[in-house]
């Protein structure tokens, strides 16, 4: 039984920064329990400001190539807000679809190439394709459908293009909608088998819990990625967007360069585990059969089961991207143009990336030239509870030894699904 | 159908030379009509994206910043077998890109073209910025130039 570790996960990879896992315990004695990460990408704020209302949302696709519709949509909504534009019902719908095939795709991703290989005991995804190759090429078809979504809908497969104040510059076609349900249908069975993988699996997740704050968007008609107020599992009470600095509460932590976020208690969790623990209610039938299969209840509070509850999440955007589709069909796509003026403003946007709440404020002149923005995301909102959940998960198994210890650490932060260092995706190679 | 080649440029433009990759391809597809076999996409920081966007091709051209321990500004045109990746991954986030091991994996699924050309050109700046560095912008035109010239090559050329 070993009783003195010491871990330290140090990876200089990129120009900005990234996470570093750090712990010594002698003799069973913790003295060191740190997760270490610089600061999210606040220069992206500087690159907006002095930019047009109408080009907001494609720059800020750019701060990350997973949560590109996510970071479009959080803009482009808090440039609505400030010019006082109302979008129509089908825009409404069509931007939740596209929302929703970056949800598809990023929780796939995230839950078939980094999670199974860790359930798997492998390094990456690559070896699985020759020990699983029907689960592997499973997954591949249930991620690919995401990027169709974000390709037919978005315009590119990622940083999307044809969303603009008001609406969109060009709408899908009727028969591509009806192609998409096809797909979404198609995809419905490869769902189950990737839940079926996961479920077979998931006693492999550390038996780990510790009681938190969950904070997630709720809305009273559906289980929202993209509507409503804010919501904790704390309080009863909601809080409308435009007062999100109330909940974030970021203050600047010595152990850390990124700041912390902290609500009703020292941190908070955000990501689909929280939305689960509020929402779960609202999940629609094969979703909440699929909740099932895990024995996925609210109140659930060990953070591996994130990725339990993106499964059940990419079943739930799934079925509700059906229902959408039926009902933008039953109404007819209508041709609409995108139609806004500038004024001087602010607003808030407020939507639920794959990896949790995410806020963008801005403001204009009356050009319609930012002077002010404010970008808070989900990674930055989970740093203080992923560094509470290392604190509590060190003596409950440091007997483990070093080794198990240090693989279950990043296995807990790869569930938590971080955005780090996303911004910069060069190649490094040497030449053989 | 898909075209049968694709044109990939990988990288972020607001951070300087990172995005080098999407520059030369936005202006190749400027004169997208003079070639209509090919698809010019502008894949930015989308990862494992390009898994998709390669499948089913017969040739991949894909364009990136690359750290080669070359001078800033050098152009090198390479294979994935003549290089070995020398990033460290944290593995903590799907956000961490290997072009290298995208393609392994296009690979071993089957959906890789039989041609796969790398174009890596060394940065001299990455840093927050829309721009590229003085270096990078003086040689942009020869960057276009190479990248034109693959797409000249016959389809079915799989050799160095």
């Amino acid at each position: 039984m070993t009783k003195s570790v010491d871990i330290g996960v140090h990876h200089v990879t990129r120009v900005e920064g990234h996470g570093n896992i750090r712990v010594r315990a002698r003799d069973g004695v913790v003295e060191q329990v740190e997760w270490q990460v610089p600061e999210a990408p606040r220069f992206f704020e500087a690159m907006v400001r002095g930019q047009s209302w109408e080009d907001i949302q494609t720059i800020v696709s750019r701060i990350c190539g997973i949560c590109s519709v996510t970071h479009s949509m959080a803009a482009i909504k808090a440039v609505e807000d400030a010019m006082g534009v109302e979008v129509s019902e089908q825009t409404d719908r069509l931007r939740m679809l596209l929302h929703y095939g970056e949800q598809i795709e990023s929780h796939v991703l995230h839950v078939g190439y980094l999670v199974a290989p860790d359930l798997l005991g492998q390094k990456s995804v690559v070896p699985l394709v020759a020990s699983h190759p029907e689960q592997v090429k499973t997954i591949i078809r249930a991620h690919r459908l995401g990027n169709h979504i974000m390709e037919v809908l978005g315009g590119r497969m990622t940083h999307p293009v044809t969303i603009k104040p008001g609406g969109f510059s060009k709408l899908p076609t009727e028969e591509t909608l009806r192609d998409l349900k096809q797909r979404l249908e198609a995809v419905v069975p490869d769902l189950q088998v990737i839940a079926e993988l996961v479920a077979s699996l998931a006693d492999r997740l550390p038996k780990f819990q510790r009681e938190t704050e969950y904070v997630a968007l709720t809305h009273p008609d559906h289980y929202t990625f993209y509507h409503g107020r804010i919501a904790s599992t704390d309080t009863k009470e909601t809080v409308d967007v435009h007062e999100f600095e109330s909940v974030v509460n970021e203050y600047v932590h010595p152990q850390s360069t990124a700041k912390w976020t902290r609500w009703h208690r020292e941190s908070y969790a955000v990501g689909a585990l929280a939305r689960f623990n509020i929402n779960a209610g609202q999940l629609l039938p094969l979703a909440a059969k699929t909740a099932r299969l895990f024995g996925l209840q609210r109140g659930a509070c060990n953070p591996f089961l994130n990725n339990v509850a993106q499964v059940v999440e990419t079943v739930q955007v799934v079925e509700h991207s059906i229902q959408l589709i039926d009902e933008l069909l039953t109404r007819g796509i209508r041709p609409e143009t995108p139609r806004a003026t500038p004024r001087a403003g602010e607003g808030v946007g407020c939507v639920e990336a794959p990896r949790g709440i995410l806020f963008h404020r801005y403001a204009f002149d009356e050009n319609g030239r930012c002077t002010r923005a404010n970008i808070c995301i989900p990674t930055g909102q989970n740093h203080a509870n992923i560094q509470k959940d290392f604190e509590a998960f060190v003596p409950q198994f440091l007997e483990h030894g070093q080794d198990q210890l240090r693989l279950w650490m990043e296995m807990l932060v790869r569930a938590y699904d971080p955005c780090i260092s996303c911004s910069t995706h060069y190649l490094q190679v040497e030449f053989v | 159908m898909r075209a049968p080649v694709c044109v990939v440029g990988l990288g972020n433009v607001l951070m300087g030379d990172e995005g080098v990759g999407v520059h030369v391809v936005r202006r190749l597809a400027e004169e997208a009509a003079d070639w209509p076999q090919a698809e010019f996409l502008d894949l930015g920081t989308g990862g494992l994206t390009l898994l998709h966007a390669v499948a089913g091709r017969r040739k991949a051209i894909v364009v990136d910043c690359a750290r080669m321990g070359a001078t800033a500004g050098a152009l090198r045109r390479f294979r994935a077998e003549e290089v070995r990746s020398t990033k460290m991954l944290l593995g903590a986030s799907l956000h961490e890109g290997d072009v290298l091991q995208v393609l392994t994996l296009a690979r071993r699924l089957g959906e890789a073209p039989a041609d796969v050309v790398l174009f890596g050109i060394e940065p001299a700046e990455v840093a927050f910025s829309g721009k590229l560095s003085e270096p990078l912008a003086a040689r942009f035109e020869e960057y276009v130039r190479r990248v034109r010239q693959e797409l000249v090559e016959p389809l079915g050329d799989n050799h160095a």
